[in-house]
C-alpha cells in the first residue's frame, strides 16, 4: 500500500460521473466520479495529449473528447484508439481539405498508449491520491 | 491497447444499447466472448468494431450498417429470428440461444 497519498479534492467538487483536473506536485491528473468510487488518471490523453476531463465519463470508461480515444480509470488501460473521421459528402475549401489530410496522415502513425493510473482513498471527505 | 479490457468495454456499452431494444447478450458465454474478441480485432484494424460475421463492403454507407450492435438496421429480420446475425445478441426471453437457427432475410420472408 503507497503511503505517500495527497490531498487532492473534496469529494463534493464532483458530482457522480464527473470528472475535475488538478495539479499535485507538478503532475496534472484528472479525478473520476464512478458513481461514488473516485479514481485517478494522468490528465493528459495517451493519444494526442488533450486534457481528459474535457472528455466524458460513462461507467468507468473514459472518452477524451479530442478524438474519441478510450481509457479504463481504473487501470489506465487504453482501449481504444481514435475513431476514424468521416467528411461524408462536404465539400471543403482545398487548403483546409489538404490540412486535414496531411494531418491524418500524421496521425496514422500515432499509437495510443496506455495512460498512469494512481491508487486513490477517501478519507474524511477528502480523495487523496498517491504520487 | 489491452484486449481484455476492451471486451469488458464493449460490454458495458453494448449492453446499454441493445437492452431498451429487447436484446441482451446470449446466455453463451464462450460465444460471446469469442464474438467479442473478434471485434477488438476489428476496431483495431479498422478503428470501428464492425460485426465479426457479414462482409465489409467498402462502401461506408453500408459498412456503417454493420457496425456492432447492429441491430437498429436489421430490425425486422432479427426480431423475426429472435437473435442477430451473430448470435452475439438474442431477444430477452431467449433461454436455449441453441434453439434459433440463423435464418437469412429471405428465409423468414424479408426480401
Amino acid at each position: 500500500m503507497a503511503d505517500n497519498f495527497v490531498r487532492a479534492i473534496s469529494t463534493n467538487e464532483i458530482a457522480s460521473g464527473g470528472m475535475k483536473a488538478v495539479e499535485l506536485d507538478g503532475q496534472e491528473i484528472v479525478i473520476c466520479n464512478c458513481g461514488g468510487r473516485f479514481y485517478a488518471i494522468q490528465r493528459r490523453c495517451g493519444h494526442m495529449n488533450a486534457p481528459l476531463e474535457l472528455g466524458s465519463l460513462d461507467g468507468t470508461y473514459v472518452t477524451c473528447g479530442m478524438h474519441c480515444a478510450q481509457f479504463d480509470a481504473t487501470t489506465g488501460h487504453a482501449l481504444s484508439g481514435p475513431v476514424p473521421m468521416d467528411l461524408g459528402s462536404e465539400s471543403l475549401p482545398p487548403r483546409v481539405a489538404a490540412f486535414i489530410q496531411h494531418a491524418a496522415e500524421q496521425m496514422q502513425h500515432v499509437r495510443t498508449e496506455s495512460i498512469r493510473a494512481y491508487q486513490t482513498k477517501v478519507e474524511a471527505g477528502w480523495v487523496h491520491v498517491a504520487l | 491497447m489491452d484486449s481484455e479490457s476492451r471486451k469488458k468495454a464493449l460490454y458495458y456499452f453494448h449492453e446499454k444499447v441493445v437492452g431498451p431494444l429487447g436484446f441482451k447478450f446470449t446466455p453463451d458465454t464462450e460465444l460471446v466472448d469469442f464474438l467479442l474478441e473478434q471485434e477488438v480485432t476489428l476496431e483495431a484494424k479498422h478503428g470501428i468494431p464492425f460485426c465479426p460475421c457479414q462482409p465489409l463492403r467498402h462502401d461506408r454507407a453500408r459498412d456503417m450498417q454493420i457496425v456492432c450492435p447492429c441491430i437498429p438496421f436489421h430490425r425486422q429480420h432479427f426480431d423475426a429470428i429472435k437473435r442477430c446475425w451473430c448470435g452475439l445478441f438474442v431477444h430477452q426471453d431467449v433461454t436455449d440461444p441453441d434453439s434459433l437457427p440463423q435464418l437469412s432475410p429471405k428465409d423468414v420472408g424479408l426480401g
